[in-house]
């Protein structure tokens, strides 16, 4: 407000700190391994991409990878589209209910979900038990035949169709309703009309839901771990991780992702800017949805509550290993058990873990939250040069695979005072703020949009500091967001994976991801011990993103898209 | 209470300039109105005022005190805000209050003068509760006795009362006008209403497109205003063009007869000029009467609009140029559409103003 910019010392020394933090935590580590895939032995070559090509095994790990993003998003939109539509076009009792149910299978890490599907879809799990002992088959069929594709895109599916939804409701709630009336004035109905002008006008939203799912599936790093579908590019970068020599093909992989994903972002972008139609239209806000008679109300009911309770089954699962104390060539347990629990706090590795997460989860919030405050009153508050640029920059995270920055920090730092292999605190804290800054950004964000300034004017009009009145009407007026953004900072933190498989590589130092992947590996009750603490995962998620969904209200959706 | 000066303030928005060289005194414990249509930077000099914009060049000064570079929180004005700015998550008492806590003042004290504050402005019951559960206008007695309780060297309002409904406005135009009579402080008043301007002003200043098109008292403004922007923007006007044939007596000869003005005028002979007419100040010339030394057009009726408590005649004159006339509160009907007529009117209403090439 004063003088043309708002630069006084301390915006200026905040906002050098923030160019020195980007600088060094997101940009170094991008182009240190930009820079280690291009100069092997001060030689510039492009020989590593060539082998990307040309490598059978590097080829088949990016081939794999595309299969296993494009299956999802195809499938995530057969599963999506047609649930947005009911829910978008109909009002029926309990609507609101379904709209919630329609979120619970995010809220669930898939990383303990595959624990649970593994044992479901095992030769001799549960599905072909169950099969077998009311007849349907005769032999236990190979449900993860060809190398584990099909569970690996089954347990994606299920956990992005949400995010699928999210996005693709958002769009068919735009289409201004008018449009539609048009067509159907002229004649148009039926699939036809969703043909020729709903699904073209809702397309940009699509497009956005799809590439985030894409990029996310394509990116995965916990699932094809624990199924143990190795053949994909984010298990080779990890694999490369344990690799004593430096192996310029990682750093290779690695830039095609990146490269992959900025390149689908840049797409997305553009679609989204050139293709802002269901705009252009608005006038009157006609009543989009229908009452469902009583028949379209229970096959609504039906449909979603079935979907739901599939895609809720691995983690089931993951409840009943927690429990067992038997369970083997059995539909359920035969015998059930809470001592799994009490290990959680007995293992030297569980606890540990759990003390680790504690501690690096509440580090990497706080860190969030000044710098999201801070970011977001800048943003929304002040003049200052290169706004644009610190909006895209405190953002582009959210569109930048885990894998990617994890291994830009390990390789990146190796031999410097922060190397992960040995002392992986400060980088995994950085790891987990610099991923999560987004949402915290966000919320901050939408916060001080909806106060309105003259309330901070006021403040001052009457005698109160710049800070007297951020302290005493900005943050009480918006405290539910920045409450909302730490839970979500907070709960992400407790259960990030990748970074925690990259980077923890002392066992005295695993987060919970990293410590419920070794136990899996070992064989006696590790796994029981993983699915218990897989358990404690899921109800941390399930209650923070519950919190914060009551903060943030229906604000909550807006946060999963891009 | 503080005069408050104003010295060539300057403001640009990028390229626009907001206000430009703008130079007031407003004196102590004057009632001084800003006017103007949107845009013509009205609520940008205001806010320059109370701090929260850096004017690119100028100085602002209460009393002899240079404020142009102290911050809104150092200069002591109270403000009333468009959508009031009550704060949602305290009471009315701690919104009143907070102003008080600001300048440390003790609590028993802070009780008593919050109290007095609130029951000024009737609001005394309703100090427990929170803004949400207040009307419009109760909200805006709250932001008014949040904005006095602290005993401001001046008060500064921005268009409080353009988001009340009609009737509410009148009572709040009254109250607000008694609590200046009360307190007699200095209050700077923003607003595009002419008639809430020129029912409290002490003074206004018109303005336009940044600058001040013309400043006085509002009886000054409505009877002498000294541009056709003036004219136009407070109240309604008739504006006949015409050129200058005799400076003493000032005569202007338009298309529809030479019009002569009793009123001091700078225009030379031969010079193009505008005569402007506020439509209550021309009557109907009954027919076989003698209009002694008035003006006198001829014209044709074409319309007649009553609106209760006047009747307006839109008369066509002779090159069909359209008047307004505005007869108050006639018993009977004075004119039928389709009659011809004689317009009269003093030559002490005609203000004769300068042709400008830019209508605005």
């Amino acid at each position: 407000m004063l003088k043309k910019l708002d630069l006084t010392p301390g915006t200026l020394v905040f906002l050098g700190a923030l160019l020195l933090f980007f600088s060094a935590f997101l940009f170094y580590p991008l182009w240190y391994a930009f820079v280690k895939s291009v100069v092997v032995d001060g030689q510039f070559t492009l020989t590593f991409f060539k082998l990307l090509v040309t490598n059978p095994v590097q080829r088949e790990a990016i081939l794999n990878s595309f299969r296993l993003g494009m299956i999802t998003t195809l499938a995530t939109t057969v599963l999506a589209l047609p649930l947005a539509f009911l829910m978008v076009r109909y009002d029926f009792r309990g609507k609101s209910i379904q709209n919630g149910l329609i979120l619970v299978p995010m809220v669930l890490p898939p990383f303990v979900g595959a624990i649970g599907m593994r044992q479901m879809f095992a030769r001799f799990g549960s599905i072909n038990l169950l099969l077998m002992d009311i007849g349907v088959i005769a032999e236990p069929i190979d449900w993860f035949g060809g190398g584990g594709l099909l569970g690996v895109v089954i347990l994606e599916v299920l956990h992005l169709y949400p995010i699928m939804f999210l996005n693709v409701a958002a769009a068919l709630a735009n289409v201004d309703p008018s449009l539609e009336e048009a067509a159907r004035n002229l004649g148009s109905r039926g699939f036809k009309l969703f043909r020729t002008v709903t699904f073209p006008l809702m397309l940009p939203g699509y497009f956005a839901g799809a590439i985030i799912v894409f990029i996310w599936a394509f990116t995965d790093l916990g699932t094809p771990l624990i199924f143990n579908y190795r053949q994909v590019v984010a298990v080779e970068i990890f694999n490369a991780v344990s690799d004593t020599n430096e192996n310029p093909m990682a750093y290779a992989l690695v830039v095609f992702v990146l490269v992959l994903t900025v390149f689908f972002f840049y797409l997305s972008k553009a679609v989204m800017g050139r293709g802002r139609y269901e705009m252009i239209a608005r006038g009157h806000v006609g009543s989009v949805s229908q009452k469902a008679s009583t028949r379209m109300t229970v096959i609504i009911h039906v449909l979603m509550l079935s979907l739901t309770a599939v895609a809720i089954l691995p983690h089931i699962s993951v409840v009943l290993t927690s429990i067992s104390e038997r369970w083997f060539m059995s539909v359920l347990p035969q015998e059930i058990t809470g001592k799994y629990y009490g290990m959680v706090f007995d293992h030297p590795m569980a606890l540990s873990s759990i003390k680790m997460s504690l501690m690096l989860s509440i580090f990497s919030t706080t860190l969030d939250v000044v710098l999201g405050i801070s970011i977001a009153y800048l943003l929304t508050r002040t003049r200052i040069p290169g706004k644009g640029i610190l909006d895209a920059v405190s953002m582009l995270p959210l569109a930048l695979p885990g894998i990617v920055l994890a291994f830009g920090y390990l390789a990146g730092y190796s031999g410097t005072i922060l190397d992960a292999r040995n002392y992986p605190v400060p980088l995994l804290v950085i790891a987990y703020a610099v991923r999560r800054l987004p949402y915290m950004v966000r919320s901050a964000y939408a916060g001080f949009q909806q106060s309105s300034i003259t309330l901070e004017e006021a403040a001052m009009n009457l005698g109160a500091s710049r800070w007297r009145t951020l302290r005493e009407i900005t943050f009480p007026l918006i405290l539910a967001n920045l409450v909302a953004g730490g839970i979500l900072c907070f709960s992400f933190a407790m259960l990030e994976v990748s970074d925690s498989l990259i980077l923890a590589l002392k066992d005295e130092y695993y987060p919970i991801t990293k410590a419920i992947y070794s136990l899996l590996g070992r064989i006696a009750d590790g796994p029981y011990i993983a699915s218990a603490m897989g358990i404690f995962g899921m109800i941390l998620l399930m209650v923070s993103l519950f919190l914060s969904g009551r903060f943030l209200g229906r604000r909550l959706g807006e946060l999963f898209r891009v | 209470m503080v005069s408050v000066t104003l010295e060539n303030v300057t403001k640009r928005f990028g390229n626009v300039v907001a206000v430009d060289r703008v130079s007031l005194d407003i004196g102590k414990g004057e009632f001084f109105f800003l006017l103007g249509p949107s845009g013509c930077g009205k609520t940008t000099l205001l806010r320059i005022i109370a701090g929260f914009y850096q004017p690119e060049g100028g100085r602002i000064l209460f009393d002899a005190r240079d404020l142009t570079d102290v911050p809104p929180n150092k200069r002591n004005t109270g403000m009333v805000f468009q959508n009031y700015a009550l704060w949602p998550h305290m009471t009315v008492r701690q919104n009143v209050e907070y102003g008080l806590r600001m300048r440390d003042v003790p609590a028993s004290e802070m009780a008593r003068r919050s109290q007095q504050a609130l029951e000024r402005v009737q609001m005394g019951p309703y100090a427990d509760r929170t803004s949400n559960q207040l009307s419009g206008g109760q909200q805006q007695r709250v932001a008014l006795a949040r904005a006095l309780v602290i005993e401001p060297d001046a008060v500064l309002l921005d268009e409080p009362l353009s988001n009340l409904d009609a009737r509410l406005r009148l009572e709040m135009r009254e109250q607000i006008q008694e609590l200046h009579r009360d307190l007699g402080i200095t209050m700077i008043y923003v607003t595009h209403d002419q008639k809430e301007a020129l029912s409290m002003a002490d003074r206004m200043a018109v303005m336009r497109a940044g600058q001040v098109a013309q400043l006085g008292a509002p009886r000054t403004l409505y009877c002498r205003p000294n541009s056709r922007f003036v004219a136009d923007f407070i109240g309604e006007i008739n504006l006949l063009p015409g050129d200058v044939t005799s400076t003493d007596p000032l005569q202007i000869e338009t298309p529809n007869g030479p019009i002569l003005s009793a009123l001091d005028s700078t225009h030379k002979k031969g010079e193009r000029a505008l005569c402007s007419i506020r439509p209550e100040a021309i009557h109907f010339l009954p027919d076989g009467e003698d209009a002694g030394s008035d003006n006198v057009l001829p014209g044709k009726v074409r319309h007649v609009i009553y609106l209760g408590d006047v009747e307006q005649y839109n008369v066509d004159l002779a090159d069909g140029t359209q008047v307004k006339v505005v007869e108050h509160n006639p018993l009977h009907r004075v004119a039928a559409e389709g009659d011809n007529v004689r317009l009269r009117f003093s030559p002490e209403a005609v203000v004769v103003l300068p042709e400008e090439t830019d209508p605005c």
